[in-house]
């Protein structure tokens, strides 16, 4: 680990102004994510500014505004209490769900809402420094794109990063319809629609959102329509817990009766961002709540699908996880 | 004073259980020794050539570095000196990716870290080897004569003219051991005297290697190694790290503390590796064995042998008048391969007990009554009678426990909601042997306490060795258990083997068991008296009024053991659920029914066959270290790429032990457990899957991409 300082902070404008003084700065909160690319000498900032005591840790209806009705988590709230506030567990069992399938209790105690959404890519050639990565030094080529890639993407991929992004409870943030609220240098806010907040890769794998450097994700805002009725995270991994999606998938539908009013399906696991089904979510739309129809919306999603070299299962395993989780969905 | 009562046998909480929850038992860095300094290793990027320049003045500019130490300064040493796989900084070749090419030794843990990633180094890289798949088919005969062709009658005619007969071929990936504790050591020299804290399971072994290494007497060498955080054998046989230890300390001429990343682990201590086996079994229609081929493919390091005896199994498990093992090696460029748990038993009986389960299918007969009808009567490779032989029983017995009875033979029909289940048995074994090993007893009086203090050279892997030895020692004696010192782990004590190849209870129990014995044969002379009923050792130091004494066993296996073929065996029973739309698989119940004479203590023993266990199912479903063939390196160098069983993925685990006499191995009876555990058990899990779902998968782990 290369020497940095540590500067802790108090209130939300001195982060941002310090981090915005120093490009090579960064915002620690749990650290999960971060100390470990340190150690690896993956990331190597040389000031760590802890944010993790500024206070915005609340969990609470959202009065005002066109999310009125909805749910505002704080961006330095822990995951472990996110998942089990009884707001969350109720009105969203979803976003709920998918947190508890990801990582283990003991970090889901230390790590962040806010760093879950800037976790980055688990490819072991980002990880290793012997290794080609263009997201971690770009130009250096991509070693998954001809290597081991069983657990890369087969979505929204470059020729010049085949990653995929790693966090469960994203891809329920994004079926949600979540929008990430963010603060700049000058105080200004600014709010993200969940599917603008991460990038695919193109020629610049190495950014992996849309937030400028200056900038402070503060809070996530969930909308009022929360499907809580009828919604299922669904993840396939390679063992039961702490293992990082094959395929996952966050499912989620407005029913009227056995028909379809509006489907939401975001799939983990496959891009270098949470990946909405538009299409399949279009299929859906109007129709009647059949398994024939969930095979037909799956079917039609996974035509786009561009498999690498060793991850050509993903897209039979992406329709069964779809059909799936739209069945789970189905029978709460 | 009152004998106590018997506890061998019984489940007797471990001695040194509140010593590790209340982290009061030192591992080997947990030494408090002054002035230490830290050395971290830094290694290889390719996997074959060599190294042309090593830059090492950024590193050596970092505040706290102490000395850089690569081939161009280091101090010569013995590579022949009994380490494993090489790598001691003695030249600028490499053999692998990842081999250690120096170090960083600096005030603290941190700067050695930062410095070493600014060590700049260029290379001359050859062709490296690495790609197995390619390469199997150039495989040659092993050097070591003991893995030579062994042919029994003419397998090629019997398996041509077979009426029933399975030909496949099965493949295991490479794995890592990954003990909780990662290699770890910390060295301190005085003088021409160097003491090593490392955890090793055979103390004297490390202690031979590494004075060889470092060229120096073995009574110059000092290891302490009173509890180790698991092995697995990758702690059997010492590596480089040891010694490099010692380089760096007498370098610095200070106290020293290396221990290795979890990411260095996969390049450090060896690995078990991948074999791909093709097995060929031929049978009447009746379900009589008529030949049996087990011919194994394997890697070898690109300047060292070593391979693990896949074909061991199949050379005592079933009644077979024709059989042929053989064993083909390519040399590559990855580290050199050692003993891993159940080594050449575990991925062997998964190929052996796969296609007997293949076989039975097709005969359309139980797999458990394929198994009864071929049991031998003596050891097929050599035609000595067994010292004991529990197979039957384990079938058996596990049967009835397991309700075998409810297993629907039809693959695919049995469903339960979302999920298919299936049952499936399979069996294993595992040589027993006792090992020469020493022993003291110490015994002190104070008026009528009486106090005992067992030292030999042993170690104990968390598997409960202090344990064992204080019970048997206990009823060797005749005292309290907590009046029962045991010292073990350093090699100033008597020596003795190692905790390796189940060798770890027979040897050391017996050795203990028999110096209580010396010790009162002795004492009954000197008292001079006649006894009706023979007094215990305790007994006689209060009556002689004896303040101390002490007495010392040379103990070796009796005679009879040479006349019997020893081995444990067991068999195991899995029931699975597959998930419909997924493909995962959860062990919903995994039961071990194992033979392995007398059993010290059950409730350790259970542990430690649940241990093996565990590893079983995570061979079977989870893992695998990948390596990129581009450039030879482990691509999946974490607890989060390599997947070993979590808490979820292990359901209800069952543990019976056949009671079982075993009168000619040893004196106590003890077989050993520590390898058996894991025999069979991927084979079980596996032909479960068949059963569930009517898939056979032959090439592990068995990952749900596989059952889609």
């Amino acid at each position: 680990m290369r020497p940095f300082k540590f500067t802790p902070v108090t209130d939300a404008a001195s982060a941002i102004a310090l981090l915005a003084k120093n490009e090579h700065a960064r915002f620690i909160g749990g650290g999960t994510n971060l100390l470990d690319l340190m150690k690896e000498d993956v990331e190597r900032p040389n000031e760590l500014i802890d944010i993790s005591r500024l206070g915005i840790t609340k969990v609470s209806t959202i009065l005002t505004g066109n999310h009125s009705g909805g749910v505002s988590i704080g961006a330095v709230g822990k995951n472990a209490d996110t998942a089990n506030h009884p707001l969350i567990r109720q009105k969203y069992p979803l976003l709920a769900q998918a947190i508890l399938a990801g990582a283990s209790a003991q970090i889901r105690n230390m790590a962040t809402n806010g760093g879950n959404l800037l976790q980055r890519t688990r490819c072991p050639y980002f990880y290793d420094v012997a290794m080609p990565c263009n997201k971690r030094q770009p130009g250096s080529g991509c070693g998954a794109l001809e290597g081991i890639n069983r657990m890369h993407a087969i979505f929204g991929w470059s020729e010049h990063c085949v990653a995929v992004y790693p966090s469960d409870m994203s891809v329920a943030l994004a079926a949600l319809g979540a929008t990430v609220k963010v603060r700049g240098t000058a105080g200004q806010e600014r709010s993200i629609a969940f599917t603008d907040f991460h990038r695919l890769p193109g020629n610049t794998p190495e950014r992996d959102t849309n937030l400028a450097h200056g900038e402070m994700v503060t809070a996530i805002e969930l909308p009022p329509d929360n499907f809580a009725g009828n919604s299922y995270y669904l993840k396939v991994r390679d063992r039961a817990s702490y293992a990082f999606a094959l395929v996952s998938v966050a499912a989620a539908l407005e029913l009227s009766g056995s028909r379809i009013v509006n489907a939401r399906i975001a799939l983990g696991g496959v891009a270098h961002k949470p990946w909405r089904a538009f299409a399949a979510e279009r299929l859906l739309a109007g129709k009647e709540a059949t398994e024939a129809n969930f095979l037909l919306a799956a079917a039609e999603e996974m035509k786009s699908a561009k498999p690498l070299g060793h991850n050509l299962f993903k897209v039979e395993l992406g329709k069964r996880a779809i059909v799936r989780s739209l069945q789970m969905a189905m029978n709460k | 004073m009152q004998q106590a009562k018997k506890l061998t046998g019984m489940p007797v909480d471990r001695i040194d259980g509140i010593l590790k929850v209340t982290g009061k038992a030192s591992y080997a860095t947990d030494y408090p020794v002054k002035n230490i300094a830290y050395a971290v290793l830094f290694k290889s990027t390719i996997a074959a050539g060599s190294i042309t320049s090593i830059d090492t003045s950024e590193a050596e500019k970092v505040p706290g570095v102490l000395s850089v130490i690569t081939h161009l300064n280091a101090p010569k040493l013995n590579v022949k000196g009994g380490l494993r796989g090489g790598a001691l900084l003695q030249g600028p070749e490499i053999e692998f990716h990842g081999q250690h090419i120096g170090m960083v030794v600096a005030e603290t843990f941190e700067q050695a870290r930062y410095a070493a990633r600014l060590v700049k180094v260029s290379y001359r890289q050859t062709d490296a080897k690495v790609d197995f798949a390619k390469l199997a088919d150039r495989a040659v005969p092993p050097k070591d004569r003991g893995m030579a062709d062994v042919k029994r009658g003419d397998t090629a005619a019997a398996l041509r003219n077979a009426e029933v007969k399975v030909e496949e071929i099965y493949q295991t990936p490479i794995e890592h051991h990954h003990p909780l504790e990662p290699h770890s050591t910390i060295a301190v020299w005085e003088g021409d005297h160097v003491t090593l804290y490392n955890g090793s399971q055979i103390v004297n072994g490390a202690q031979t290697a590494a004075a060889a290494t470092l060229n120096l007497k073995p009574g110059n060498v000092r290891i302490v190694s009173p509890y180790i955080g698991g092995g697995f054998g990758s702690k059997g046989g010492q590596w480089a790290n040891l010694v490099l230890t010692a380089v760096a300390a007498k370098v610095v001429s200070r106290p020293v503390k290396l221990a290795l990343s979890r990411q260095q682990m996969f390049n450090s201590v060896g690995l078990r590796q991948r074999n791909i086996q093709k097995l060929g079994i031929a049978a009447t229609k009746d379900g009589k064995l008529t030949a049996l081929a087990h011919e194994t493919t394997t890697h070898v390091a690109i300047n060292s042998e070593f391979l693990e005896p896949c074909g061991d199994c199949s050379k005592v498990m079933y009644d077979v008048p024709n059989s042929l093992i053989t064993y083909r090696v390519v040399p590559l460029n990855i580290i050199l391969p050692t003993y891993t748990r159940g080594p050449g038993k575990s991925t062997g009986s998964f190929a052996l007990e796969s296609a007997m389960d293949e076989l039975a299918f097709k005969l359309n007969m139980d797999p458990i009554e394929l198994r009864l009808k071929n049991q031998p009567a003596v050891d097929p490779s050599d035609g000595k009678p067994w010292s004991s032989r529990s197979t039957i029983q384990c079938l058996k017995e596990g049967a009835r426990a397991f309700g075998w009875e409810k297993r629907n033979p039809v693959p695919g029909k049995t469903i339960q909601g979302d999920y298919l289940v299936g049952y499936g048995v399979a069996c294993g074994s595992y040589p027993a042997r006792q090992r020469e090993s020493s022993a003291i007893v110490r015994l002190t009086a104070k008026g009528p306490d009486v106090r005992a203090t067992i030292e030999l050279a042993a170690s104990d892997l968390g598997t409960g060795t202090h344990t064992i030895l204080a019970q048997t020692a206990a009823d060797g004696l005749g005292l309290p258990i907590d009046k029962i010192h045991i010292r073990i782990g350093d090699s100033d004590l008597p020596p003795a083997a190692g905790s390796v190849g189940s060798v770890g209870a027979a040897s050391f129990a017996n050795a203990v068991n028999d110096a209580c014995r010396k010790i009162t044969d002795e004492l009954v002379v000197k008292s001079g008296k006649q006894f009706f009923v023979a007094p215990t050792a305790a007994q006689l130091m209060i009556s002689e009024r004896i303040n101390s004494y002490e007495a010392r066993v040379d103990a070796k296996p009796p005679v009879s053991a040479n006349q019997y073929s020893s081995h444990s065996f067991n068999a195991n029973f899995a029931e699975v659920w597959v998930n419909r739309s997924t493909g995962m698989v959860k062990v919903a119940r995994f039961l071990a029914v194992t033979g392995a004479g007398k059993i010290l203590n059950p409730k350790t023993a259970r542990s430690q066959i649940i241990g093996g266990n565990v590893w079983g199912i995570g061979m079977a479903l989870t893992e695998e270290s990948v390596i990129d063939t581009r450039w030879g390196n482990f691509i999946t160098r974490s607890f989060a790429d390599y997947h070993v069983p979590a808490n979820l993925d292990i359901g209800s685990m069952e543990t019976i032990f056949i009671n079982e006499e075993e009168k000619f191995s040893n004196t106590l009876g003890v077989k050993g457990i520590g390898e058996v555990g894991i025999v069979g058990v991927a084979a079980a899990v596996v032909n479960a899957i068949f059963n569930a779902t009517g898939k056979r998968v032959r090439d592990l782990p068995v990952t749900p991409d596989k059952l889609l």
